[in-house]
């Protein structure tokens, strides 16, 4: 990432000159969890599989999509996402603009109240902590192996099942089963 | 200096020229003379084909003008071994010709003709080229945008604003808010509360910039926050409380007018820099690096529009008028802020009295007012009285000390109307004071000051803050702002 103007921060820097993002939920039990789709090749079939994990576990989720990669979400689909829903999974960010234009999704959403959490494959770490630097949020990222685009649909699902525990880690503290309400 | 020295420039000339300058076009054929017989560079500051007869290297950059502190051009340096042993500026053949130890140089020109400025002299590019070139040892963390990121929008988002774009501090905008000061960025100047961290003459320079003031406001807003951090002003708990009050500066003083503060139409509202510009710094420096936040220690459960900013200068035209700083203790035509603890502004609206009797008890009506009508003690009170209100006082000769004591003197109620629960009313002073006769202000509890239009019978009442019932503990602060 290049980087344009600089200057000096006003603050008595005691704290990190990152913000603190959106603190997880405390369980994901009637919570509805978006899943932002962010328009890049095959990432789709990552999120199918994270999506019916959710399921699994008795997690509402609600399907998102990016007309592209290459910018930002548009404001009416932040807007959507910030009335249904609780928590964002903002996936797959595998190249330069994608994770920049993710990265600003999260925040977006961040400043909105959501707690959130971008994935990327590892190739995109150094992008995205500048990026999130430079935006200055303390986001949260989860990462997958680089590259992705050449892997088969059942890899990316083996992923998606790796991940699902570390990234719903990311969101809510309590990520187990929402108790069913018992029958008398 | 900072520039590589290259081989041809360790021993020979260098000179400095720019094409639109008449003397460096006039002694080209010099530097056509010079090059056959030393070992010459010449630095072009605007047109890289300057000269045509000896290859010129671009400083279009002002880089290689800035590091070897250039004035005027054509400027002519001599190296030897690497360093600078002599130079001169403009066109004199003996000096040419001393430095170079050449003869008959720029035969049939003038002996001397004088040059021009440097384009790294011009207004505003030497201060740039100090940031861009020059050594800064700012101790402020520097925080990178991205390429395409958006630097007001950065603020915002960091929460560096009080919700109105600020100025993004860069080191250009920093170097050149530190000339409005002789103190030296690292100094100290106090502890900020809530999180009373210490502040650095960088750093109020820092946030100055954001608010957008001026270098030549540093004075102030230097002065400004030692009058707030003085433990007397108890900027800590005006921050946190739940009260609508913030400082309120006034300014007195030949600074006031050198700087263009408004002390007159709309002085205490929109549309003077200087005015808005200070109080809001202030106020950015108690919430950047104090912490002071609203919703988070800022608890005020209203707040109100003068947290933004609130400073205005004292009209000091008539000299009838004491000023509120003379009034204070300091000396006459010395600068001097004085920090009062208060809120928004109620109005005065009396077009009817005509002699200071009539005025003093009708203002004495509306500052009993303040805070509550039964509240006595409990809180200090600014008086911006405007010039056709003081005109009458001024007509029957009495002045600041006569004005102050005949409103105190109006002000004393019985206790029994004002105790808890007379008149129906809960609110009140302590039962026991029933039997006295009650001052609404402390004696020294009244700040006046002169300001305003001249025309318009609506003076401005600025209630204080609760913290001023504790008498010997809060109070507003007057300090000489030492420039």
């Amino acid at each position: 990432m290049r980087y344009g103007v600089s200057f000096r921060d006003p603050t008595a820097e005691s704290a990190s000159a990152l913000r603190d993002r959106v603190a997880p939920l405390e369980t994901v039990g009637g919570k509805t969890i978006a899943l932002m789709d962010i328009g890049k090749m095959r990432g789709d079939e990552f999120i199918d599989r994270l999506e019916q994990l959710c399921a699994g576990r008795g997690i509402k989720t609600l399907r998102y999509k990016k007309p592209t990669n290459t910018r930002v979400a548009p404001r009416e689909m932040i807007k959507d996402i910030a009335e249904n829903c609780d928590a964002v999974i903002i996936a797959l960010s595998d190249c330069g603009s994608c994770t920049s234009c993710s990265t600003h999704d999260l925040n977006d959403l961040d400043k909105k109240g959501l707690a959130g959490v971008s994935v990327l494959t590892t190739e995109f770490r150094q992008a995205f902590e500048s990026q999130k630097a430079s935006i200055g949020l303390d986001g949260a990222a989860v990462y997958v192996a680089h590259p992705l685009q050449n892997r088969t649909t059942a890899e990316l699902h083996r992923w998606a099942e790796a991940a699902v525990d570390e990234i719903l880690q990311m969101i809510a503290r309590d990520q187990s089963k929402p108790k069913m309400r018992e029958t008398a | 200096m900072t520039v590589d020295i290259s081989e041809r420039q360790q021993d020979g000339v260098v000179i400095f020229a720019k094409r639109e300058c008449e003397t460096c076009q006039m002694v080209e054929p010099v530097f056509g003379q010079i090059a056959d017989n030393l070992p010459i560079v010449i630095y072009t500051q605007d047109d890289p084909t300057f000269p045509s007869c000896v290859a010129a290297i671009d400083d279009t950059s002002l880089e290689s003008s800035f590091s070897f502190d250039i004035e005027a051009v054509p400027t002519l340096v001599r190296m030897k071994d690497g360093k600078e042993i002599a130079r001169t500026y403009g066109w004199n053949r003996h000096d040419w010709e001393t430095i170079t130890g050449l003869k008959a140089l720029g035969e049939g020109l003038p002996d001397m003709r004088p040059g021009c400025g440097s384009k790294s002299r011009e207004p505003g590019v030497h201060d740039a080229l100090r940031a861009k070139y020059g050594k800064l040892d700012y101790k402020s963390r520097q925080i990178r945008l991205g390429e395409w990121d958006d630097d007001i929008e950065v603020c915002f988002d960091r929460g560096f604003s009080d919700g109105l774009p600020v100025v993004p501090p860069t080191d250009l905008r920093i170097l050149r808010m530190l000339e409005g000061t002789t103190r030296k960025p690292d100094e100290i100047i106090g502890d900020v509360p809530p999180n009373l961290s210490p502040i650095t003459v960088e750093k109020v320079a820092i946030n100055a910039v954001m608010a957008g003031c001026r270098p030549e406001y540093m004075p102030v807003v230097l002065s400004a926050l030692e009058a707030a951090l003085d433990p007397l002003f108890t900027m800590h708990g005006l921050l946190c409380t739940t009260c609508f009050s913030g400082p309120i500066v006034v300014v007195n003083g030949p600074i006031a007018r050198e700087i263009g503060m408004n002390s007159g139409i709309n002085c205490l509202g929109q549309g003077n820099r200087a005015n808005a510009t200070i109080g809001r710094a202030l106020q950015l420096i108690i919430r950047n690096v104090g912490g002071g936040r609203p919703g988070e220690l800022d608890r005020a459960v209203l707040g109100g529009p003068g947290k933004y900013t609130f400073c205005f200068a004292e009209d000091e035209s008539d000299p009838t008028w004491m000023p509120l700083s003379v009034a204070r203790g300091i000396g006459r035509d010395k600068n001097a802020v004085t920090l009062f603890q208060g809120d928004g502004i109620q109005g005065f609206l009396d077009q009817r009295s005509r002699t200071p009797e009539e005025l003093t008890k009708s203002l004495a009506m509306s500052l009993l007012a303040v805070g509550h009508p039964k509240l006595c003690e409990f809180t200090n009170a600014m008086l911006v009285l405007v010039p056709e209100h003081y005109a009458i006082f001024r007509e029957a000769g009495w002045d600041r000390g006569r004005i102050t004591e005949e409103l105190h003197r109006a002000m004393v109620r019985p206790g029994k109307d004002v105790i808890q629960g007379a008149h129906g009313v809960g609110e009140g002073i302590d039962r026991k004071r029933v039997d006295e006769m009650v001052n609404k202000f402390w004696p020294e509890g009244l700040l006046i000051v002169q300001a305003g239009g001249q025309a318009g019978l609506f003076s401005a009442i600025c209630a204080g803050w609760t913290g001023g019932r504790f008498r010997n503990e809060s109070k507003p602060v007057t300090r000489e702002i030492t420039i």
